[in-house]
């Protein structure tokens, strides 16, 4: 199938009435959630998941896509109005955003923030596609030590890359490796820390583990939330409608964004949140008057918003080609995929051609949803930042509860979640990331597999990582990392004692 | 005492959970060789990683301070309480049942008083979670409380 071929075919199957119901609830509720501090999109993705048992795994991806990406543009909004980023991916907003919203151009940031969004994921879409054919064309010369080496990579570089404790990324990672080998041993039948509990065979249940740390974890922090502040202005349609000026200024950010994006999002290990932060770095480096920038510069907004939702949707291209998700939320897809018994990989393009394009093509679908709904529908978003959390809360819980309970229909699992929950909450108050707990538990199992596959062929030689230029290459990169990220902790602790 | 103690107690319950789960492996499952790994290498393998970091986050915390953060015991209590009774009570109790006992006790710790908006509340999430997952989703649930 040529790309015009699958595009139009993709168009054909997003199109289908139900296809479109569900991409237009995925991108409605991303916006909610987006637009709710305190509850996010890998929260909001867990608590779909058990409802998309219901339908079939094509529109499931395409909804929970939506949510994805639909939260990044709710995300903006929270973060320009109330300075509380809605989503980590659009924290930066804040800094620039927020400034704006305070000299009464809310509206102009909003604007900025969507459109630039838009551009990002149009710009985001046409890479996916490039990229996707290229990597399922490469991935055929893939062996086991390549894609062992090529998870390890991802893994050594959510935790090192970003993160202000490397150690600590590298102890959620590995915790998260280790749940994952809870239940049975897929090469020996072997039943691992299962202590007799049969609920355990198939290992966590990735609902209740995702839902604890994340949905429970996340409502404990933020019951007793101090009351928020709004910017309070009249957000009409016109006070939306940038000048001439804010124009002129958007479209160089808007565009340097959208690459970086598009490049750091389909890099394992890195995602969205990082490419707004590099954006905006980037943005306040080259400006020609780089004091504006935390004062309201409109570039502040552009560029990072088109960042992240440029790299939200090229994160699919690893995830649906290798099989390999690249951060915690594209390793939340792949569990709904599995669970779905759909096991992506080279194949998926040829096999499941409507999963791939009408995947493609929601996004084209949704993002402009997105954009026509949310200009017009701003007021109705303002108004939701000012529905008190604990009339929320209550909710999610019981939703939370129910959504787990229907993956098996076993109380148990609600328990595991409050067990999870509590150490959820732990670990994020003594910062330890729970997302890279939640990749390690993704990767562990196909990590494992890979390793024993790899060191089986090679006769338990473990050159055989650096004799293939694939697993070489990928080997160095880690490498790379690591001395980089001592380099950089040897370097702090020089400049503590000088 | 000044110490980060987030890090140092973080740090050394991962190398506990590190040692205990590499102990276990090591005594109950078959660990191979390289070429022929067992059930048990990967774990082992892990665990014994996982104590390193532990440590390594753990003991540059002894010499420094860090402002604790502050744990809400309350909502802890109140919300891991609302989930347990959903879970054990959804037999028993029915879906409305449970739902409606979630729901008031994990509103205990808001920050709002009064007892009318939480029976208020409760009832309205009784309304939407029959609607949705008895009827909307054909889930099959007892949805009244089992009388004895």
């Amino acid at each position: 199938m040529t790309t015009w071929e699958g595009l139009l075919f993709g168009l054909g199957f997003a199109l289908q009435p139900e296809v479109l119901i569900y991409c237009l609830l995925g991108v409605v509720l991303g916006t909610f959630v987006g637009v709710l501090p305190g509850v996010g999109a890998m929260a909001a993705i867990s608590l779909l998941l058990p409802i998309t048992f219901y339908i079939t795994p094509e529109a499931a991806l395409i909804m929970l896509a939506g949510v994805y990406y639909g939260a990044q543009y709710g995300g903006a909004v929270a973060s320009i109005l109330l300075r509380l980023p809605g989503t980590p991916q659009s924290a930066i907003t804040t800094l620039d955003g927020y400034p704006m919203a305070r000299d009464g151009r809310g509206g102009v940031a909003l604007f900025a923030a969507m459109v630039s969004s838009f551009a990002g994921s149009v710009f985001g879409i046409v890479v996916l596609v490039m990229l996707a054919s290229w990597l399922s064309r490469a991935a055929t010369a893939f062996g086991a030590a390549d894609y062992a080496a090529m998870m390890i990579l991802g893994l050594v570089a959510a935790s090192t890359i970003g993160t202000a404790r490397p150690a600590k990324g590298f102890a959620m990672v590995t915790l998260g490796l280790l749940l994952g080998c809870i239940g049975t041993d897929v090469n020996s039948g072997v039943q691992r820390f299962t202590f007799g509990q049969t609920e355990l065979l198939d290992g966590i249940n990735l609902v209740a583990l995702a839902m604890g740390l994340f949905g429970v974890a996340e409502i404990i922090a933020n019951v007793r939330d101090p009351e928020r502040q709004t910017v309070d202005q009249r957000l009409g349609f016109r006070s939306l409608m940038p000048g001439r000026d804010d124009l002129r200024r958007m479209g160089w950010p808007t565009l340097r964004g959208s690459a970086l994006g598009s490049f750091f999002g389909a890099l394992p290990g890195t995602g969205s949140t990082l490419s707004s932060f590099l954006s905006y770095s980037m943005e306040s480096r080259i400006a020609r008057r780089p004091e504006r920038f935390g004062k309201g510069a409109v570039e502040g907004v552009a560029g990072p918003e088109a960042a992240n939702n440029a790299a939200a949707i090229t994160a699919f291209a690893p995830t649906l080609t290798l099989g390999i998700p690249g951060d915690p939320i594209m390793a939340l897809m792949l569990g709904a995929l599995v669970i779905h018994g759909v096991q992506p990989g080279p194949m998926m393009l040829e096999a499941r051609p409507e999963m791939f394009w009408g995947l493609v093509a929601s996004f084209g679908i949704g993002n402009l949803l997105l954009l026509i709904l949310n200009l017009p529908l701003i007021g109705i978003w303002v108004a939701m930042l000012r529905i008190p959390f604990h009339l929320l809360y209550p909710a999610i819980l019981v939703f939370l509860c129910l959504g787990v309970y229907s993956v098996r229909g076993l109380g148990y699992d609600i328990v595991a979640v409050a067990v999870i929950g509590l150490a959820g909450y732990l670990l994020t108050l003594a910062a330890f990331s729970p997302a890279l707990l939640l990749l390690g538990f993704v990767l562990g199992p196909l990590i494992e597999t890979n390793l024993r596959r790899a060191f089986l062929i090679s006769r338990g030689d473990p050159m055989v990582f650096l004799e293939r230029p694939i697993a070489a290459g990928f080997v160095a990169a880690t490498g790379a990392l690591l001395l980089l990220s001592l380099w950089q902790a040897w370097r702090r602790r020089s400049d503590k004692r000088a | 005492m000044r110490r980060d103690w987030p890090d140092l107690c973080g740090g050394l319950a991962l190398a506990a959970v590190g040692a205990g789960a590499a102990g276990w492996a090591i005594v109950h499952y078959d660990l191979g060789t390289l070429r022929q790994m067992g059930p048990g290498f990967f774990p082992a393998v892990l665990g014994a990683v996982l104590v390193a970091l532990g440590l390594i986050v753990a003991l540059p915390a002894l010499g420094r301070a860090a402002p604790a953060p502050k744990l809400e015991a309350g909502v802890i209590v109140a919300v891991l309480a609302a989930i347990l009774i959903f879970g054990f009570g959804l037999s028993r109790l029915g879906l409305a049942g449970a739902t409606a006992a979630c729901v008031l006790v994990a509103t205990v710790p808001a920050p709002r008083k009064g007892l009318g908006w939480r029976l208020l509340l409760s009832v309205g999430v009784c309304a939407l979670t029959v609607l949705v997952f008895s009827f909307g989703l054909q889930m099959s649930l007892p949805l009244w409380p089992r009388l004895p």
